[in-house]
């Protein structure tokens, strides 16, 4: 990163007319300090993964791995703690937790965005209203009906409410669907297609942008969900990753430090995939978010 | 063109997808309704240590049993009360459940099934077999849960560090400045702490106690802010802030992450420390001379018991064979699991009193396990008041500033603890 | 967003939907009747949901919060007394709402400040651009439950970030043991995310015309002079989308204090930390009182609202929509 200078002063003939734009060392400086401060935790993270269990319990590990124990990475899957399961389990329940919003939130969204009905707006405006509503309202509530289906213990509280759409979701969809050109439908519409139709064969394929996002939103939400599996999932056996990482932290010997070095190869098999899936979405990301974030200039 | 291959897959993932939730959606439906026949589901708390523990004598049970089924949820310290909530307030509460100081918070809620009758037909004594801890887990004179771990505060000392210094170990009648002298001694300012154990509610309650105060009065109102109990906790602050015998916080965070007195004093920083069984499972290599004593005295003797006991809670739909099962629990041959683990001590005099118990196995140097069942004589009885999870929150709350050092009037701090404690004893009941 | 939220869209905001011009033919009417029958059944899963999931339960809350109510045996109806209580009769919950607030009001401004001046460098002509951003994005795709983890190790007396502050001689606090420590804790954390803000606001700087930039080039203003007249107003609308959302998460913050400061292992950093949610929490999961619980969250509903609504009044003197200009 040092080299940075080099090909900068190389590119002097192409720099920038416009002063806001113009990087100077000091830019360089503070991006590349940033940074560093930055990757920091992370670099230590993998640190205290690769360190042995005396090293952990010493509590002498360093932010620049000194040691390199790889097989803390398959310990993890072995006997010792059930990462394997959790891991299984975090797939599951944000796997249909995607489903769920993609089929609800997509279908809701369109109906709002191009289907005619008296008391629509209304129904959009406690759309917008609901997102308001901070979830702590519900969750008493919502657990005592969850109780008394007797679904505790079950993936199903996590899981079912997410095939009955979400506000912001919907919003997004319906954003989506309104830039897009009427004529299409119109044309399917003439040949005789119903709604559904129009939704599924024509819509659907159309709203591939939007729906992957939802996809995206949903996944890093319900993946590294906390308090829902915290409240309503009892067996280690059925516990989520963000939730089993907690766990083994928390049912670590008394008077002994939890296993530090397989808690972060825990935490970093809860991040790895966030990051993968970000990384092959990010451009739908960057538009939904973009005309979320000023859907009102537009 | 990887565009389509995405379209592709992802048509196969919906289907897939939709398919496979509709099929895990029913199997978890059914698999959660039919609970009445199953195995019984028994609860506790702690860690890994203790999950081994218990599976070792629920193995032994089910030899013995056959017929009976446990299965076996541990649940971490902090999430028991909201996990075994969920189960109870669900209708399906555990047959078998760890309780302790907490007890009544279920039993005043008739959450708990009271166990007399149920003793009294599998013609289990429990004064005969536990003791004067038999009792402890009553309410309103009905028994709520069978005790089955059980042991004292003591007091760990470094033999060497004491011999170095030519101190007679501590005894049971050493007084408040016994005490405050030897931890003099033995403190070395910034590398060596005489004592550590102060700050805990089982260790000032200790103090408490002995000076004749009590927490809770004999009419149930709150009672920290009287003279003896302002005085005990301004003994034990002053060991940290005026004396320094006892490391402050910012003292253990120099001695590495995460470290307490369990940790110190196997590390010899500290001479003395006061706290739970526990404390031994990190001394099993340790490189020094150590061995434990019972709780010095004030004007009286008394000391905290840490311990906890198994209940039936009240929605058991196999009340039978839970006690069957809690029965065998705590008979002699199941207890010495307890010790042969190194986990606790068994709350079952018969096994305190074993050679098993006072010889383990696993423990390498000579240590006086006497001093459990000579402690038990003075243990005082702790209020198990039904607000006790929120009483023990207020007063770790209203007592933080003291140990930080900030508050250094143990008057003040327990005058506002009393209000606070006042608010939510009048208001809870 | 903003004007879409607004209680009353002003008459220049953009129409709900891009309806077809009405139709005029009455044989239409038939369609138009099946297509409402379409729209409600699409929208079914969302009704549903609404009246199931959210509805219902906020009545059921309502009804809650004015009950003593352990979840065992019956609720007993006290009226407002927990409201009551609650607001003349417990220290706690001052205090959780005391800390949810500095942590809110400090959390959110830092990392739109810091994002927006981390976004402002980005946008300059810089080598490796794509790297950086990567770099100072990383953090915010990182799960929480896996950032708490990281940061009791990285915030530990002799951790990396007390080692640093080594370097120059700072003895570091003990952050998570030390009652006033804890919150600037967990704001240091919050902010190890500010990348997320940075990124929004990038994008939304590469949207603003260059010809206005060009135009105060040769009129000599600075480049601190271009940021403040030209990039700053035109980023007001996401800068304001950021601060409400910003704000909403920061008053429902829970697993970061839950798993950074863990009440089992850690009481008195749990009890300096404690914030809205997690007291929630404890009352109605720890201590069983769900009548008292509900009635929190009742309250905590107001302060979000009390504090949204103050956002959306002040945005007419500080939001600048393109759309006034045009």
């Amino acid at each position: 990163m040092a080299t940075l200078a080099t090909p900068l002063s190389k590119k002097r003939q192409e720099a920038p007319a416009v002063r806001a734009f113009r990087a100077t060392p000091f830019t360089y400086g503070t991006l590349l300090i940033v940074a560093a401060i930055l990757t920091t935790p992370l670099v230590f993270v993998g640190s205290i993964a690769l360190s042995s269990d005396a090293t952990v319990n010493a509590g002498s590990y360093t932010v620049i791995p000194r040691e390199f124990h790889w097989d803390n990475f398959s310990r993890v899957f072995g006997t010792e703690l059930p990462v394997g399961t959790f891991l299984l389990n975090s797939v599951l329940i944000s796997l249909f937790s995607v489903v769920g919003q993609v089929l609800s939130s997509g279908l809701v969204g369109y109906a709002f965005a191009r289907l005619r009905a008296p008391g629509k707006n209304t129904m959009f405006l406690v759309v917008i209203a609901t997102m308001m509503i901070p979830t702590q309202i519900t969750m008493i509530p919502q657990f005592i009906l969850f109780r008394d289906l007797g679904w505790v213990n079950t993936f199903l509280p996590l899981i079912v409410p997410n095939f009955f759409s979400n506000a912001f979701n919907v919003f997004l969809v319906r954003q989506f669907v309104s830039r897009l050109p009427s004529q299409l439908d119109e044309a399917a519409m003439m040949d005789g297609l119903g709604f559904f139709g129009i939704y599924r064969r024509i819509m659907f394929p159309m709203l591939r942008p939007v729906l992957i996002a939802i996809g995206i939103f949903t996944l890093t939400h319900t993946w590294g969900d906390f308090m829902g599996p915290l409240i309503y999932l009892n067996d280690e056996s059925k516990m989520p990753l963000a939730l089993g990482v907690q766990y083994i932290t928390a049912t670590s010997q008394a008077g002994q430090a939890p296993p530090w070095n397989l808690v972060m190869v825990g935490s970093i098999l809860l991040a790895v995939p966030m990051i993968i899936v970000y990384y092959l979405g990010q451009k739908y990301l960057y538009e939904m978010d973009i005309s979320g974030g000023s859907a009102g200039v537009k | 063109m990887p565009v389509d291959k995405l379209q592709m897959s992802r048509r196969g993932f919906l289907g897939l997808g939709a398919a496979a939730g509709v099929i895990t959606l029913t199997a978890c439906g059914t698999s959660s309704g039919g609970s009445s026949a199953g195995p019984l589901v028994m609860t506790v708390w702690g860690g890994d240590p203790d999950r081994k523990t218990y599976q070792a004598r629920i193995d032994l049970l089910v030899k013995k049993y056959p017929d009976l089924k446990v299965k076996l949820q541990l649940i971490p310290n902090d999430s028991y009360p909201q996990k075994v909530q969920t189960m109870i307030a669900g209708g399906s509460g555990p047959d078998i459940m760890q309780v302790a100081e907490s007890v009544n918070t279920y039993s005043s809620k008739n959450q708990l099934l009271p166990l007399d009758d149920l003793a009294k037909a599998a013609k289990l004594d429990t004064e005969q077999r536990f003791g004067p801890v038999g009792s402890l887990y009553s309410y309103e004179d009905k028994l709520y849960a069978i005790p089955d771990r059980s042991g004292a505060v003591t007091v760990f000392y470094n033999k060497d560090l004491f011999d170095k210094k030519g101190i007679k170990a501590p005894t049971a009648d050493w007084t408040w400045d016994d005490a405050l002298d030897a931890f003099k001694e033995l403190t070395v300012p910034g590398k060596q702490w005489g004592y550590s154990g102060a700050e805990w509610w089982p260790q000032w309650w200790s103090l408490a106690y002995q000076n004749g105060g009590t927490i809770i009065d004999e009419s149930g109102r709150p009672a920290v802010d009287s003279d003896e109990v302002v005085e005990a906790l301004q003994w034990a602050g002053d060991l940290v802030f005026k004396h320094k015998v006892v490391p402050s916080k910012a003292d253990y965070a120099d001695m590495g992450p995460d470290i307490g007195g369990d940790q110190a004093f196997p590390n010899q920083k500290i001479a003395t420390h006061a706290n739970g069984f526990w404390v031994m499972s990190g001394l099993t290599d340790a490189k020094f001379a150590w061995d434990i004593a019972p709780m010095w005295r004030g004007e009286k003797q008394a000391v905290s018991a840490f311990g906890s006991g198994l209940a039936i809670s009240r929605t058991s739909k196999q009340r039978d064979n839970a006690f069957k099962a809690i029965d065998f629990l705590t008979s002699p041959e199941a207890q010495q699991q307890i010790i042969a683990s190194g986990q606790d001590v068994p709350a079952n005099l018969e096994v305190q009193k074993s050679q098993a118990f006072l010889k383990p196995s696993w423990m390498k140097t000579d240590v006086d396990m006497g001093v459990f069942a000579e402690s038990s004589a003075f243990v005082f009885r702790a209020p198990f008041i039904p607000e006790w999870n929120e009483m023990i929150d207020t007063i770790s709350n209203g007592l933080a500033d003291f140990w930080l050092g900030k508050e250094r009037s143990a008057k003040k701090a327990l005058t506002a603890v009393q209000k606070d404690l006042e608010a939510l004893i009048k208001s809870g009941s | 967003m903003a004007t879409t939220t607004a209680p009353t869209p002003p008459p220049e905001a953009p129409a709900a939907t891009k309806s077809p011009t009405a139709p005029k033919k009455p044989k239409l009417s038939k369609r138009r009747r099946r297509e409402a029958l379409s729209f409600y059944l699409f929208v079914s899963p969302w009704v549903i949901g609404f009246l199931v999931f959210l509805l219902g339960p906020m009545i059921a809350s309502i009804y809650y919060s004015l009950t003593d109510w352990d979840s065992f045996t019956p609720p007993q109806w006290v009226g407002f007394q927990n409201y009551v209580t609650l607001l003349t009769d417990d220290p706690v919950f001052w205090k959780a709402l005391w800390n949810t607030l500095f942590y809110a009001a400090v959390s959110v401004p830092l990392g739109l400040v810091l994002g927006l001046w981390l976004a402002n460098l980005l946008n300059k002509q810089v080598r490796a651009r794509k790297l950086l951003r990567t770099l100072i994005y990383l953090p915010t795709l990182i799960p929480l439950v896996a950032t708490a983890m990281i940061f009791r190790m990285v915030l530990a007396p002799s951790g990396p970030l007390n080692d640093f502050l080594g370097l120059f001689g700072v003895s570091g606090p003990n952050w998570l043991y030390d009652g006033p420590w804890v919150k600037p804790a967990l704001i240091l954390m919050s902010t190890w995310g500010a990348g997320a803000a940075t990124v929004l606001l990038l994008a939304a700087m590469k949207g603003i015309p260059r010809e206005l930039y060009e135009a105060a080039e040769v009129d000599g203003a600075s480049a601190m002079r271009q940021f403040w007249s030209i990039t700053l107003p035109h980023l007001t609308p996401i800068i304001f989308f950021n601060l409400i959302m910003g704000l909403i998460g920061a008053f429902q913050v829970f697993s970061q204090v839950y798993i950074l400061v863990s009440k089992g292992k850690n009481p008195a950093g749990y009890d300096a930390a404690q914030t809205m949610v997690p007291f929630l929490f404890d009352q109605a999961f720890s201590y069983y009182h769900m009548g008292y619980a509900s009635a929190i969250s009742w309250l905590l509903f107001l302060v979000i609202l009390v504090f949204t609504v103050i956002a959306f009044r002040t945005t007419r003197r500080w939001v600048f929509y393109e759309t006034e200009v045009k």
